[in-house]
């Protein structure tokens, strides 16, 4: 973390005590948020991490303390206008019910006063952003949308003065299971384009792990026990407050660290769902998998279809065979991948992009490939580099 | 039956008169009580304390018997139109300042936070968010005030004031008479009649006026 470039917003010696309490609930806290990255406050609950992000937009004033964004003292400036800066989502998203989506959206961009035409126009990006039609939706009103569409919406609200930060709490632990790892992947794509600088506060560390490039596990009064990549604290944890932070799982979540899109996926035979049974029996003749996928027009995984199943002449091609839906993100991780082939009927799953766009195949070997990998890596790290390692973390302490 | 009729024939350009002043009189009072009520609960809807100290002086004045108002008010403000102007204003404050507080307090704190957290201020977020958020249950509030004023101003009459109260006391002065029930009727029909209009002008106007996001 000594990196030279200046960090995009810097916490010094930060400092709350809420009156009528005795201890402070965030104590000397000194920590460096990097340009461009997704950096998680996570730990148990009253370690102070909420705190901690509410200082950042000064909703709560800190004690005593400095804030820096992008190198100005911000401490005292005027909170309203600061925050105009700053992205701010919240577990509940908090939209204004009364208000239809368009203008939720714009809530920043009319106090800056931009003009009518470019608010229009924003909104219209931000809502196509997010995967939602603007014809359809910007006239809506929140009550109309489900709990992932208002999600999204918070996130586009969030971004729309564009500003170079994003403060967020807890944004999709109101939201259920399924929908929730849809909307996390539907995030990371985004930040690959938008780069901003995310403070993301969770009390799940599956979620630190899977959303963030930088993780602060943070124990009583917001002390960090450590601040470090994923994958260091998942292999190299700090103290015995990580250990336990993360979890008996620890290997088991590093396949969390590797997303689809960074693995060689499997050229699988395909076939167009649309061609003629014989093209299909070709491709099914040439594979060396034994199955062919087949594909929509669009290029989307439909089926998977064996020599068996295509004996079954009088049912349409896309009937026979196995389902291939639904297939995983490239955004998703090993870990999802795992999940959904042990919950599959089939030993690998189809890998499409943003747009559902097949992209590969994974299968079992591919994860036991990687998990092969991580032990190597692992057992080096045990050998010789460990020790060097450890010995740089209290620099990255504070208290 | 038929004589009432007939009654009413004959009267209906002076009831639709006393009518007219009712309404005035009435809409006159609310305006002012919606003025003074939004005002109050503005300044101390949040003080869960301060707040109900409010709403228990407003409480206690309403448990004063019009009539004894009305009278108590000659002194200050004379006879006629002013002590009953007075005192329907402040009769409909409770209702409006009570709804108003609960309105405003009832909005969803993450609604709050969130425009706090983008950066409102305090002003811009009671009129941008609050007030509009709280708007149907102050309209409520207004409603009620109307249909509770329209039955007291009738009242009013016995201090010399306007409205369709002149005939119902003419009438209850002149019992065994035959014109005795005919004008007391009248002037409570009129008065039963303007309350009903003034609650499907409410449904318009509340139609008009809050969000299709919170209806």
């Amino acid at each position: 973390m000594s990196g030279s470039a200046e960090p995009m917003i810097r916490l010094e010696n930060l400092t709350k005590r809420f009156p009528g309490q005795k201890q402070h609930a965030v104590d000397d806290l000194t920590l460096d948020i990097p340009d461009g990255e997704i950096v998680i406050l996570v730990g148990p609950s009253g370690s102070g991490k909420t705190t901690t992000l509410r200082m950042i937009n000064r909703l709560i004033e800190p004690t005593s303390g400095k804030i820096f964004l992008e190198g100005e003292d911000v401490t005292r400036v005027n909170a309203d206008k600061l925050r105009r800066r700053m992205g701010y989502v919240i577990q509940q998203i908090g939209l204004f019910p009364h208000a239809t989506i368009a203008s939720n959206i714009s809530t920043v961009p009319r106090m800056l006063g931009w003009k009518r035409k470019r608010i229009a126009a924003r909104v219209d990006e931000l809502l196509e952003m997010v995967g939602m039609d603007p014809s359809i939706y910007g006239k809506r009103y929140p009550k109309e949308l489900s709990g992932g569409q208002r999600q999204r919406i918070g996130v586009a609200r969030a971004m729309a003065a564009d500003p170079p930060v994003i403060l967020m709490d807890e944004p999709f632990s109101a939201i259920d299971p399924i929908t929730r790892g849809r909307l996390q992947n539907e995030f990371l794509q985004l930040q690959t384009e938008i780069r901003k600088t995310i403070v993301f506060v969770t009390h799940d560390i599956d979620e630190a792990i899977k959303m963030g490039d930088r993780i602060a596990i943070l124990d009583d009064q917001s002390h960090v026990a450590q601040y470090d990549t994923p994958a260091t604290i998942l292999t190299a944890p700090a103290n015995r407050f990580v250990e336990d932070f993360i979890g008996a799982r620890a290997s088991l979540k590093r396949l969390n660290l590797t997303r689809l899109s960074d693995v060689e996926l499997i050229h699988w035979p395909t076939a167009e769902l649309s061609t003629d049974r014989e093209s299909v029996r070709e491709a099914l003749l040439r594979s060396d998998k034994g199955s062919v996928l087949l594909l929509d027009e669009n290029h989307r995984p439909q089926r998977w279809i064996n020599a068996m199943d295509m004996e079954h002449t009088d049912t349409p091609l896309a009937e026979v065979g196995l389902p291939a839906t639904p297939a995983i993100d490239e955004q998703a991780t090993l870990y999802d991948a795992l999940n959904e082939m042990l919950t599959s009927l089939q030993g690998a799953a189809a890998v499409v992009d943003a747009d559902g766009v097949y992209r590969g195949v994974i299968d079992i070997e591919t994860i036991a490939a990687a998990i092969r990998t991580m032990r190597a890596e692992a057992r080096e790290r045990y050998r010789g580099e460990a020790p060097e390692a450890r010995e740089t973390e209290p620099t990255e302490m504070t208290s | 039956m038929r004589d009432f009729l007939d009654y009413l024939d004959f009267r209906k350009g002076h009831i639709y008169d006393l009518a007219v002043e009712h309404v005035k009189i009435v809409l006159v009072a609310i305006a002012i009580a919606t003025a003074i009520s939004i005002l109050i609960a503005i300044l101390t809807y949040r003080s869960a304390r301060i707040a109900a100290i409010v709403l228990g002086i407003q409480g206690a004045s309403l448990t004063v018997p019009s009539l004894a108002l009305f009278g108590l008010l000659i002194p200050f403000v004379g006879l006629g139109y002013r002590p009953v102007l007075v005192a329907l204003v402040i009769y409909a404050l409770l209702p409006i300042t009570r709804n108003t507080i609960t309105g405003l307090r009832g909005v969803d704190p993450a609604i709050i936070e969130s425009a706090q957290g983008m950066g409102m201020g305090r002003l811009r977020r009671l009129f941008r968010i609050e007030l509009p958020l709280a708007w149907p249950v102050i309209l409520t509030g207004i409603r009620v005030s109307t249909v509770m004023t329209l039955g007291i101003a009738a009242i009013g009459a016995y201090v010399n004031g306007p409205g369709l109260g002149e005939d119902i006391f003419a009438g209850l002065s002149r019992i065994g008479t035959p014109t005795a029930v005919h004008l007391a009727l009248g002037g409570t029909l009129g008065v039963v009649v303007l309350a009903m209009l003034f609650d499907a002008f409410y449904v318009v106007v509340g139609k008009l006026t809050i969000s299709k996001g919170v209806r």
